[in-house]
């Protein structure tokens, strides 16, 4: 126990023995960090290439949002959603279309509408409505996207919606790789079908979010990342603020970096990190 | 606790106040560019980069103003700054 005392003190606390400085700030400590960085930096890359770039580079999954969507309509008193495979295809044609045809819109530059992909796909709806999402990283950010939009929200919680089909596609978008998640909204019409021209266009108006991110790895790669770099961030912040205060505290004065500047610094990255895991609204 | 940080801030924050406006300045301007082209990974991690760079440069720029300038201090600031680089290409561009 005292060893453990002693060695958090020399990690921590500017003293005599650390030559006034905490030793996890010291130059060797930072190269160490240094080279874990870049190793990890190229066993990610590996580890990506494994899975197929994008694939890694967002952890969305279908049955993430699936679940998500349908605890936000449980809260609100509402019947959770049936996952359908027709929607699912519908929303895959519509991730397709929109690599294939360059845009990021409900709407196609050759005038196809949401309820063209779903009516394509063999799904004669009652209702129907569209959600769009990129550049997320997280399933739990896509939804508490559209939770905090109002149009978004709105389709999210239509009592009339029975059922609901994903798609979480990756290619280039404006020049940019980009995962694209598609959430195609339904209530399959009983009998004869005879497309609802109302309704229709209810659903393309209001839902268009963008995010990213594909297939699944195994190993959940891509959180385990973030929360790294969140831990080592936290970790260095917290060495900085200790060290400063101590040699505050006691009136070192010694050769090195400003405290202040890295704290600076840090922060800023860090809420830059969180910024990066926002995906656009539109 | 508290008096010994503000003391020392406090003195830290006015004797080079130009300077730490400048290194928030380009925190501020790094975030608002971050949010700009937001999703755009090749850009964010220039910003990125960006930021990092401007930052080794602050921190040389400084010491040299206040003639604490050593190799000790840079590579200090180098090698925080790559840490950074590094761990957030990971999230980034993978």
């Amino acid at each position: 126990m005292e060893k453990i005392k002693t060695f958090i003190h020399h990690l921590f606390i500017p003293h005599e023995e650390n030559n006034f400085r905490a030793k996890s700030l010291h130059t060797d400590f930072l190269t160490v960090y240094l080279v874990i960085a870049f190793l990890m930096m190229i066993l990610f890359k590996q580890g990506s290439n494994l899975h197929n770039v994008l694939g890694f580079a967002t952890d969305i999954s279908i049955d993430k949002l699936y679940q998500l969507t349908n605890e936000q309509r449980q809260k609100n008193n509402l019947p959770s959603l049936v996952l359908s495979p027709t929607l699912s295809l519908a929303a895959q044609k519509k991730a397709e279309n929109m690599f294939a045809e360059n845009y990021w819109s409900h709407y196609s530059p050759d005038g196809k509408t949401p309820w063209d992909f779903i009516l394509g796909a063999g799904y004669k709806y009652e209702y129907a409505g569209e959600n769009l999402a990129k550049n997320f990283l997280f399933s739990n950010g896509v939804v508490d996207a559209w939770m905090n939009s109002d149009t978004h929200r709105d389709n999210l919680l239509k009592k009339d919606y029975t059922e609901v089909g994903y798609a979480i596609v990756n290619g280039t978008l404006n020049g940019e790789q980009t995962t694209l998640v598609v959430q195609e909204f339904g209530k399959p019409m009983a009998g004869t079908f005879s497309p609802p021209s109302v309704q229709a266009e209810e659903v393309s108006a209001p839902q268009q979010i963008l995010a990213q991110k594909t297939v699944q790895p195994k190993v959940n790669l891509l959180n385990f990342s973030f929360n790294l770099n969140v831990v080592f961030m936290v970790f260095l912040i917290i060495a900085l603020a200790l060290d400063f205060y101590f040699a505050s505290k006691f009136n070192i004065i010694r050769i090195g970096g400003k405290n202040t500047a890295h704290l600076l610094f840090l922060i800023f990255v860090l809420i830059g990190l969180f910024m990066s895991t926002i995906g656009v609204i539109i | 606790m508290s008096k010994h940080i503000y003391f020392h801030l406090k003195k830290e924050l006015k004797d080079h106040l130009f300077d730490y406006l400048l290194l928030f300045t380009a925190g501020i301007f790094f975030l608002i560019l971050f949010n700009i082209f937001r999703g755009q990974r090749v850009i964010e991690f220039f910003v990125l980069i960006s930021f990092a760079f401007f930052y080794i440069i602050w921190g040389v720029y400084h010491h040299i103003i206040n003639e604490t300038l050593h190799l000790k201090t840079v590579v200090e600031y180098v090698l925080i700054a790559f840490i950074i680089i590094f761990l957030l290409k990971i999230i980034i561009l993978p």
